[in-house]
């Protein structure tokens, strides 16, 4: 059950019934500042993600990508449809603490050393001392943190931070694994490293990965599939499915298809842009 | 791996003391300094010494009578703490509950900030008053005036939490006591210590204001009398004793927020 693992979960390969994320016709509004009307984050988006699959969601500003995130993980509510994990609301999944979230900011704690950082998943669920320091030692090794326990976050690089983040999202071996933009806030060459990193990462946890991002090369060289986005009212332009062969790695760039994949997802994102175009 | 690390905190391996004199030795240096200077000026002016006394006369003032000046400073430092105890505690709940419970910072708070800018002068009276003439009315005058402080940094400081942090702890399903002390409480420990800092401050002063209005012991009872009989050598020696104190309880609080909140950016070592 290793790296290779994924290429069998084939995006097109049927999931066994109510396993993994979906998004049945969900809206969400969000009432409107002064005068002006409620503001339509998303419209009746349907999406349904098989477990262990990897997708991006990718789209301009206000196309509600983040939102499909705060709605999964039962920090917004639809004010239509509803999410599913594994056949179950949001919020029995929270509760179960099967979600991890990483968000563009690490929002570490800074008076919690990286190691008490990591561990704050576990502690909250309160599990024993011994055994989460040693989930967290094992996590740090996972995102190449290793040495740096002791640590205050804010004497860690943007880079490091990040894998802290990454690193305390997935202590409570999550399902489902979040991210809304994790390297948005990343120079070129560390966020190009953390995606081979992520590669790696995703490949040996076994979450469902949903990953928010503005970068179409980001999208297609991590994805089984990308979902392109539009937005006023957010809602699903087009799905790609990205059929590059796992493990992903540099090489993968070099492939002609990555490039091909890459066209055709700015193609439909050009097309989400033009619906708006005054 | 740590030799990455960006930023260092004071170097561990040094024992306290070498770490500490870079710190002592300058305000030490103004002290002796500044006394030579106020020494040479009385003496080459001819200042009189109920004007300004010098060094020596306040030296001489202190030592003619110790043990009754530091009875005296023993009576305030004793009010100046617990009111300064109290009050903090008392303003640390009120802050609590106006961070929790809007309508109540809504209705309560007005009258809060109005209470502040009552001069502790014109209260202290009112006080002594209701509590009567012993060290109770004096903890209550100082209980008043530390009040504040804390209750504001508290409701700022447990307001202070990053959103995104609230987040995550949403998304771990943290119960709202986790979120009360694993969250808000440290974040807002940094604005509790600004709090105390000035609290610590204030609570020599209220003690001395409330013994200036009445009382037959203190520090303040000390300047009244002095003054009235116009010992200024005297007085002089009362007035650098109840600055001592405030210094001495500030730097406890510092040493305290030091190790309490290493974490903190105000906590960088400077060079």
């Amino acid at each position: 059950m290793r790296a290779g693992e994924r290429a069998h979960t084939k995006p097109s390969a049927a999931a066994p019934v109510g396993t993994g994320v979906a998004f049945e016709n969900v809206s969400v509004s969000f009432p409107g500042q002064a005068d002006h009307p409620p503001i339509q984050a998303l419209d009746g988006v349907s999406l349904e993600v098989p477990e262990r699959q990897f997708v991006s969601l990718i789209g301009p500003s206000g196309c509600g990508k983040s939102t499909l995130l705060r709605v999964i993980s039962d920090i917004v509510e639809p004010s239509e449809g509803a999410a599913r994990i594994d056949g179950r609301a949001p919020r029995a999944a929270r509760l179960a603490r099967e979600i991890g979230f990483v968000f563009q900011d690490p929002a570490l704690l800074e008076w919690r050393r990286v190691l008490e950082n990591v561990a704050l998943p576990l502690e909250l669920a309160g599990v024993a001392t011994r055994e989460r320091e040693e989930r967290s030692r094992e996590l740090l090794v996972l995102v190449g943190l290793t040495g740096f326990e002791a640590a205050w976050p804010r004497q860690l690089s943007g880079g490091m931070r990040q894998r802290a983040a990454i690193a305390r999202a997935l202590a409570t071996r999550p399902r489902v694994l979040l991210m809304d933009e994790p390297f948005g806030a990343l120079d070129q060459i560390t966020r190009d490293r953390l995606n081979m990193e992520l590669v790696r990462i995703t490949e040996a946890t076994q979450a469902t990965v949903l990953f928010v991002t503005h970068s179409i090369r980001e999208a297609v060289l991590l994805s089984d599939r990308v979902v392109v986005m539009s937005p006023r009212p957010g809602r699903i332009v087009s799905v790609i499915d990205v059929d590059l062969p796992r493990p992903r790695s540099l090489a993968t760039r070099d492939d002609p298809r990555y490039i091909e994949l890459i066209k055709a997802g700015a193609a439909e994102l050009e097309k989400g842009y033009s619906h708006h175009d005054e | 791996m740590t030799s990455s690390l960006r930023e260092s905190h004071a170097s561990s391996t040094e024992s306290w003391p070498a770490r500490a004199w870079p710190l002592i030795w300058p305000p030490l240096a103004t002290a002796l300094i500044a006394g030579i200077v106020w020494e040479a000026v009385t003496v080459i002016f001819a200042i009189p010494a109920y004007f300004i006394p010098s060094p020596s006369r306040i030296w001489e003032a202190f030592w003619g009578a110790p043990g009754t000046l530091l009875w005296h400073a023993g009576i305030t430092l004793l009010e100046a703490v617990i009111g300064c105890l109290i009050g903090s505690f008392l303003g640390a709940l009120l802050g609590t509950a106006f961070a929790y419970w809007r309508l109540l910072s809504r209705g309560l708070l007005p009258f809060v900030i109005a209470s502040n800018t009552i001069p502790v002068v014109a209260i202290a009276p009112i006080i002594i008053l209701w509590f009567g003439h012993g060290i109770e009315s004096k903890i209550a005058v100082t209980t008043f005036l530390c009040f504040f402080p804390l209750a504001l940094n508290m409701m700022k400081g447990l307001q202070s939490y990053d959103r995104v942090i609230m987040d995550v702890f949403h998304v771990a399903a943290a119960t709202p006591l986790q979120r009360f002390f694993k969250m808000r409480l440290p974040s807002a420990l940094p604005y509790i210590f600004v709090g105390t800092k000035i609290n610590v401050s204030f609570s020599v002063i209220g003690a001395i204001v409330a013994e200036f209005v009445q009382a037959d012991r203190g520090l303040g009872f000390v300047i009244m009398t002095t003054y009235r009989t116009l010992n200024m050598p005297r007085l002089w020696a009362a007035l650098i004793i109840s600055a001592l104190i405030g210094l001495t309880f500030f730097a406890i609080v510092s040493l305290i927020e030091r190790f309490v909140i290493p974490w903190h950016s105000s906590m960088r070592t400077e060079t």
